[in-house]
């Protein structure tokens, strides 16, 4: 039915098929947005957030998603800027991912100001002082550069590009997507820098806070870091998985084994500072505030584990990605990234939650927190809008622009003799 | 903190943190300014199938972007970049330098038991172009789709008069409801319309006699093997392989066999659309 608005020389599944993979998604945007619904109508009241606990799931979840979709700006940023050409083949992809980790992670921050027609406040009144203006600011331009990214790509689709307006227009802002992907990783920096910074200058926090390099806290430069090396490891990660899903090749594997390497190396450095900041934090920063490091893992369910799972969840991978053998392999690779984007995942945990439940006072208590189903829905939802945008790109838009060559490829291997015969 | 907000202090982290934010404003605002106008001048000069063709071009694969001097053998591998004009190319120059004089060959080339005259020159998008004497060029399809398309159920091809410019469209025709667009390979004036039962389709006042761009000669038959590869290897990629009782398949066959999405992606190929 929808044949003539899929991409020319690629197969998909059928019409009917497709509606029911859909369904199941659409039924958990549709609780989601109701969760969604709930908390705007009726306040935060529907969360359980509090004065004490007021960065739960969401801000915990957005750390998360910005930190994975950072492999838009940074798989940008390789190919048209240091010209790494094979990514080619994942950028696309990886813009669509952005935008949805990014867009996610805006509607989510519009529930969670509670009073969301008073958001434009923060665009208007800024507080100079606050690390979250940057974020504010960075991350609303950065989802209108994704915004701009994602027009070729939708203009791109087999009914639209016979509009010679489209065509012109995809073409014309093709040439110019450097200007973007630079001004999307100036950006990023400094987004995903300002939210690492957030914590850092917690001074009544001792568990966040840190020390500072320049102007910035050391998280700054950690949550960078941190960002642009899963960033690509999440990009891997979700092209296997759509590998997976749609069965059937969408890339060359030496453009994952190639994500790994970068991935790798970037988390070889992650891991180094990391460390370093650590071993300061714990040594200097931690008793200078009147506290022993061992109080911070005092608190069930926060043992000491969750220390050591952290680290482990970065140094594995990087040895895995590292290691040409192991990379080779598909199994190894995927379980690194997958592994990487756990780790970042319990980091941004570890500094939101972590961070409020600890009692920083001999008055306070350990404070516990479960997010409300309401709260649950709402980040649901997100998943599921990702899914479907993604779903529905994948389909209508060529996110993999090596897909038909690949489909041609296992021929062109093969040895058979020329098979064609004049009348 | 804005400078039309009441009680605005500005300090030197004001300034540069408004200044990087306005700055990445006015960048990222020029810039879809600039893509706009762009794209309108070229609306305006009529650029829309340079646009296409351009577009098409860079979307295909290495392997179909060969370069005329890889099919002939004269270097291993090498990708065209210029969209298959080679008089755009400095390297074509260097390539015809070092080859030695050709003799007069044949007249005519067969392969697969399809003939392909000598005579005239041939376009990878499948099409042929014959200098006539009164300075016009004859275009038509090369026996090699016109074995694949057979008779066209329609076709729409320019007015007398129209301009054609190259690698724009030629022409368009229509086979088991895929539109064909073929590819122009001159610029010119449309003098003459033929159609598929005549031998040609279009006779055109050349906007330019050069002609380096196309294939001549010796160049054929190498281009017409690689030609009968891709189609194998498109047909493969569908499950639409040969019988391998005989090993070949009749081209004449294929419209009418495989099915409609493989048809579509062999006239892709074919046609040099992505």
């Amino acid at each position: 039915m929808d044949r003539r608005f899929i991409p020319a020389g690629v197969s998909r599944c059928s019409t009917a098929k497709f509606l029911l993979w859909l369904a199941p998604w659409a039924a958990m945007l549709a609780f989601g947005l109701y969760s969604a619904g709930l908390c705007l109508v009726k306040g935060l009241n529907q969360t359980h957030m509090n004065n004490r606990f007021a960065f739960g799931l969401w801000i915990f979840l957005d750390l998360t998603v910005i930190a994975l979709g950072a492999g838009a700006f940074f798989t940008g940023f390789l190919l048209y800027i240091l010209k790494r050409k094979e990514l080619r083949a994942v950028v696309n992809s990886a813009v669509v991912i952005g935008l949805m980790c990014y867009g996610g992670a805006m509607a989510v921050l519009g529930v969670d100001v509670g009073q969301p027609l008073r958001a434009w406040f923060t665009f208007w009144y800024p507080n100079v002082h606050s690390m979250l203006t940057e974020v504010t600011f960075c991350i609303s331009c950065y989802l209108g550069v994704l915004a701009i990214e994602y027009v070729p790509i939708v203009l791109k689709n087999r009914k639209l590009r016979q509009v010679p307006h489209f065509l012109v227009f995809e073409h014309e802002l093709h040439k110019l997507v450097y200007v973007f992907a630079g001004v999307g990783t100036f950006l990023s920096f400094f987004h995903q820098g300002s939210l690492g910074g957030l914590y850092g200058v917690l001074r009544g926090r001792p568990f966040a806070f840190r020390e500072e390099l320049g102007i910035w806290p050391t998280t700054f430069f950690l949550f960078i870091l941190s960002a642009a090396a899963v960033g690509p490891s999440f990009i891997l990660l979700t092209t296997w998985l759509v590998q997976k899903i749609a069965r059937k090749p969408l890339v060359r594997p030496q453009v994952l084994r190639s994500l790994g390497r970068i991935s790798g190396l970037l988390l070889a450095a992650y891991v180094l500072l990391k460390a370093a900041d650590t071993v300061v934090w714990l040594r200097r920063t931690t008793p200078r505030s009147g506290f022993l490091p061992a109080q911070y893992y005092a608190w069930k369910p926060f043992g000491v584990w969750i220390l050591f799972a952290e680290m482990a969840l970065f140094l594995v991978p990087m040895v895995i990605l590292l290691l040409p053998k192991l990379r080779a392999r598909a199994g190894w690779l995927v379980s690194a990234a997958a592994m990487a984007c756990c780790g970042v995942a319990v980091n941004r945990f570890v500094l939101t939650i972590q961070t409020l439940a600890l009692p920083t006072l001999s008055f306070d208590r350990f404070l516990d927190y479960l997010p409300s189903w309401q709260e649950t829905g709402t980040f649901l939802a997100v998943l599921a809008a990702a899914v479907l945008v993604y779903s529905l790109s994948f389909r209508y838009f060529g996110l993999f622009p090596e897909e038909r060559e690949l489909r041609r490829e296992p021929a062109l291997a093969s040895e058979s003799e020329p098979v064609l015969a004049g009348k | 903190m804005l400078p039309w907000n009441y009680g605005v202090h500005w300090t030197v982290g004001t300034a540069i943190f408004l200044g990087a934010f306005y700055t990445v404003l006015v960048i990222v605002v020029t810039t879809l300014i600039s893509t706009a106008l762009r794209s309108r001048r070229a609306l305006q000069a009529g650029e829309t199938g340079d646009v296409r063709w351009r577009s098409d071009f860079d979307e295909l694969p290495a392997r179909d972007r060969a370069c005329r001097h890889e099919l002939t053998g004269e270097v291993e591998e090498r990708a065209c970049i210029n969209g298959f004009d080679c008089r755009e190319c400095d390297d074509h120059r260097k390539f015809l330098e070092k080859r030695p004089p050709s003799a007069p060959g044949d007249k005519t080339f067969e392969s697969f038991g399809m003939t392909f005259p000598l005579d005239r020159l041939y376009h990878r998008g499948h099409t042929w172009v014959r200098r006539e004497p009164n300075g016009t060029v004859t275009i038509g399809l090369d026996e090699f789709v016109k074995r694949l398309v057979g008779k066209p159920d329609s076709l729409d091809l320019p007015r007398k008069g129209q301009r054609l410019r190259l690698h724009g469209t030629a022409w368009r025709m229509r086979k088991r409801n895929v539109t064909l667009r073929v590819v122009s390979p001159v610029a010119g004036i449309v003098v003459e319309t033929g159609g598929p039962d005549a031998e040609w389709y279009l006779k055109v006042r050349p906007e330019q006699s050069d002609l380096r761009h196309l294939l001549e000669g010796f160049e054929v038959q190498p281009w017409v093997a690689r030609e009968i590869e891709r189609m194998r290897v498109a047909l493969d990629a569908w499950g639409q392989a040969p019988d391998p009782g005989n090993g070949k398949t009749d081209v004449a066959s294929i419209a009418a066999n495989c099915p409609l999405p493989c048809w579509e992606a062999v006239c892709g190929v074919m046609f040099l659309r992505p």
